[in-house]
């Protein structure tokens, strides 16, 4: 049951309830996948930098290997998800069609599962390990979000090393429609889970630690409830409301603390992880095993069983809709991520990565007007937005200034801060799609923003030019100056009569020379 | 724009919808006035309606709009509604059409066509006619039948029906024409009407006389708007501000026995407009403010607007006026009552 303090914020927070649409792959257990015949592994799967290739195309690698690393803080190392031979360094692929290219490692799998030996001991109680251990278990595991952006993890504990950490934020909320695979995660693991949440608590020298999913999952949350009996960690349910799994969002459902968009958790003294995370960084400290899978929900209507699978990085999507006994005929895109913030796929022969919680394959009748172009119809600033705006701002408002493109006026409406999380969009009675205007928007303030700092720039060297400009003519008239009042003094007539003389005689001595060399 | 990005889900409801529901919950309402008072309203409806189309359709034809999919947005079915039951039943034809007209064309598509109106069009219309012939517009010719309180009245008489049609299309005299107004115009301009009697006694569920339609008719319109709150059509903020403000002011008002009758709150609140008002009309969202805040403050600007124009002012009753204000504070209160955006303006810190 939600408490009454609970209630009110999610009361107080907006959101929506759209159809949760996870019953299907929840119906069976976490399935393994088989390894396919092939893997891609971007170089780049998360936010920061890509890493640095470390084999060479022929080479042999186990699994476990590594196959990419970089000394940057910002970059998580990439490890060989089964054992086989690289193909290629250097396939390009572009995952979302967004123009970003993303370099690969081609893996082709013997189907032999070679392991390397791991080196680090396992330990039964990660206590036993220091802060500076533990953090070097978890940096080269590889590890980053696997919920969201996909922060390398290494990176944020680093973040929150240097301002100091009060509170640790497991987020287990989950809210998106047709992802539950950190629900599914915690029905089978909820030791693992707990038990990474314990360690990134330690890592962090956090003083608190709670775990915050939705009320509905009540699976989950008698899981985490038998994991948690000797343990610190606070359990807390919010609202199941979309989107209460955002960051912000669920800082402020479960903690009561308000952090307007710009402000990084950490800054507050406070870092939040996904509960898959927690799990993976379970296994990188007490097994000292690399992030080499993940769990993805595969669902959709053109799939005979959707299921959560375990899946190894680097895996087509093509693979895992075989899987799961497609009907090519229905299908008619896929999604990664959920289907109210997930990307297009570009090729269903993409790979999943590490940040890939789940793979929607659509089909006409699920998604309508996605295929074919809506018919938006005029906004009658019923206000359903803004009640779902989790943000609380005024989308319709919004609409207008983005259309008209006041962006100026935009702006002081707080465009910047929507999340873009679609909850306007899904309710809208007249279908218009209410996000892409914002995006436009955005990129056009960032643009004109550019372009007004670019001018600045030019304006700013142009002025300088100016000023050297004048600077010059005014220390050459200063110049000018100078000699006038030198010629008026007898020295410089005096050394100006010398020079004559010396320019005649120089003339009279050339002169000399060429009759010399006349003759 | 094709969703070529996220969301790619959406919820089933749309505008038709909506629309749709918002003349389900209203029909009630009217299938009791129709009971009780004959069915001049229906036709008044139904003719609205059909000339409201042709309307939209010139204006949409002019715009070089796409004609079919705006008209079956079934937004003018919900302005010709509201329009055909706030103009008294029994109006000639050329009423309607003239009110209708100036509703669609210069109410809504001289602003730019639906959402960008700034006045509510129904209520725009209703206005122009209000202004334009008074007399028309403030005498309810209705069916011998339904006039007479004490007398237990038979809507489907089929003598009612031919007057009803006879009034809309007058070919003889309106000599016959049988005036009569809501509770409320009588309290107040004949403080001892058969009307004011029956009041006093306290109105009588069921006994089907006329000021007994009037009750049931607002209690209908009551029970739609619950429907449309249950629905999640409107949200609870206007209509609580409209009626609370209603009420309070009628009870501070009000004094028993006093010869400048202010009427009951239950007159104020049961025997006139109030209930469509706050529910129906109030709550169109082209018009009305949209942030939670500025909506309450509409309601009550709304609220103060209809109790003090139908007390103190020379109109009969006072809804549209009173919308139509509440329309001119609207972009204002938009303005000046904004949310406070999530995180905005706190410390961030623990």
């Amino acid at each position: 049951m939600l408490s009454l303090k609970h209630f009110y914020r999610s009361l107080a927070s907006g959101g929506i309830r759209p159809p949760a649409n996870k019953a299907e792959t929840l119906r069976s257990r976490i399935m393994p996948t088989p390894v396919p015949e092939q893997l891609l592994l971007p170089l780049q799967q998360h936010q920061g930098m890509a890493a640095d290739v470390c084999v060479q195309v022929g080479d042999q690698v186990r699994k476990y290997q590594l196959l990419a690393s970089s000394d940057k803080a910002s970059c998580a190392p990439i490890h060989a998800p089964t054992s086989g031979k690289i193909l290629s360094i250097d396939t390009e692929i572009d995952l979302y069609n967004t123009g970003h290219r993303q370099i690969c490692i081609s893996l082709r799998c013997d189907g032999q599962d070679e392991a390397l030996e791991l080196d680090g001991d396992c330990v039964e109680d990660h206590r036993s390990l220091s802060r500076e251990q533990l953090l070097a278990r978890i940096e080269s595991a590889g590890l980053c979000g696997m919920g969201g952006a996909g922060f390398p993890v290494a990176q944020k504990l680093a973040a929150g090393r240097k301002s100091g950490i009060e509170k640790l934020l497991i987020n287990a909320a989950e809210c998106e429609p047709y992802i539950s695979c950190d629900e599914a995660l915690i029905r089978e693991r909820a030791n693992d889970v707990v038990r990474g949440a314990e360690i990134l608590r330690d890592a962090s020298e956090a003083n608190d630690a709670v775990i915050a999913i939705e009320s509905d999952k009540s699976d989950a949350i008698a899981a985490l409830r038998a994991a948690l009996v000797d343990s610190e960690l606070k359990l807390e349910l919010v609202s199941p409301r979309y989107p209460v799994g955002e960051e912000r969002q669920l800082l402020y459902n479960a903690m009561g603390i308000k952090l307007s968009r710009g402000d990084l958790p950490v800054d507050a003294g406070i870092l939040v992880f996904n509960a898959g995370t927690a799990a993976a960084v379970c296994q990188a400290v007490m097994e000292t095993r690399p992030c080499i899978s993940r769990i993805v929900s595969v669902s959709g209507a053109p799939l005979r069983t959707p299921k959560n699978f375990e899946v190894l990085i680097g895996t087509p999507v093509a693979h895992l809709l075989a899987l799961c006994g497609i009907d090519h005929g229905q299908h008619r895109r896929t999604i990664i991520g959920g289907s109210l913030m997930g990307k297009y796929l570009a090729d269903a022969s993409y790979p999943i990565c590490k940040t890939s919680n789940s793979v929607i394959a659509t089909s006409e009748e699920e998604f309508p007007g996605t295929e074919q172009e809506q018919t938006e119809l005029a906004c009658i600033r019923c206000g359903y937005c803004a009640d779902a705006c989790p943000e609380n701002l005024l989308p319709q408002q919004l609409l207008v200034y983005s259309k008209a493109e006041q962006f100026e006026r935009a702006s002081n409406h707080g465009l910047a801060d929507c999340i873009e999380c679609g909850a306007c969009a899904f309710v809208c009675p007249s279908k218009i799609p209410l996000v892409q205007y914002y995006r436009s928007a955005k990129e056009s303030i960032a643009w004109e923003q550019d372009r007004r700092e670019s001018g600045k720039q030019w304006q700013e060297r142009f002025q300088f030019w100016q000023y050297r400009h004048k600077k010059n003519a005014e220390s050459k008239k200063d110049r000018k100056l100078v000699t006038a009042t030198d010629t008026d003094s007898t020295q410089s007539e005096f050394s100006r009569q010398q020079a004559r003389e010396e320019i005649a005689a120089a003339v009279a001595r050339v002169k000399q020379k060429r009759a010399r060399k006349k003759d | 724009m094709a969703a070529v990005s996220s969301p790619m889900q959406f919820s089933r409801r749309s505008t038709r919808q909506l629309m749709f529901l918002v003349l389900v919950a209203a029909s009630p309402a009217i299938v009791i006035h129709s009971w009780f008072f004959g069915i001049g309203m229906l036709l008044n409806i139904l003719l609205a309606t059909l000339m409201g189309m042709a309307a939209e359709a010139l204006a949409l034809y002019l715009r070089k709009r796409p004609i079919r999919s705006n008209l079956g947005d079934n937004s003018l079915l919900v302005t010709a509604l509201l329009f055909g039951i706030a103009i008294p039943p029994g109006s000639p034809w050329w009423l309607l059409l003239l009110g209708i007209g100036f509703a669609v064309l210069i109410g809504k598509h001289a602003f730019g066509g639906l959402g960008q109106n700034v006045f509510n069009p129904a209520m725009a219309g209703y206005l122009f006619l209000l202004l334009a012939f008074p007399l028309e517009m403030t005498s309810w010719h209705l069916p011998e039948a339904a006039i007479n309180p004490a007398t237990e009245n038979s809507p489907l008489e089929l003598s009612g029906l031919a007057q009803s049609i006879q009034l809309l299309a007058p070919t003889t005299d309106l000599a016959d024409g049988l005036a009569m107004a809501t509770p409320l115009i009588e309290s107040k301009m004949a403080v001892r009407s058969a009307v004011s009697a029956a009041l006093d006694q306290g109105l009588n569920l069921f006994s089907r006389t006329s000021a007994t339609g009037w009750e049931l008719v607002n209690w209908a319109f009551l029970l739609g708007g619950l429907f449309l709150l249950a629905m999640r059509i409107i949200s609870w903020h206007i209509p609580v501000a409209v009626i609370g403000t209603v009420l309070v002011m009628s009870a501070v008002y009000y004094s028993p026995g006093n010869a400048s009758v202010m009427g009951t709150p239950y007159l104020h609140l049961f025997g006139s407009a109030t209930m469509i008002g706050a529910f129906f009309i109030a709550t169109d969202p082209v018009t009305a403010a949209t942030s939670n805040p500025a909506k309450i403050i509409y309601g009550i600007i709304i609220g103060i607007a209809i109790y003090s124009i139908r007390v103190w002012g020379s109109y009969l009753d006072s809804i549209a006026i009173a919308v139509l204000f509440g329309n001119f504070c609207a972009p204002a209160l938009d303005h000046y009552l904004r949310p406070r955006i999530f995180g905005r303006g706190q410390a961030g810190k623990l």
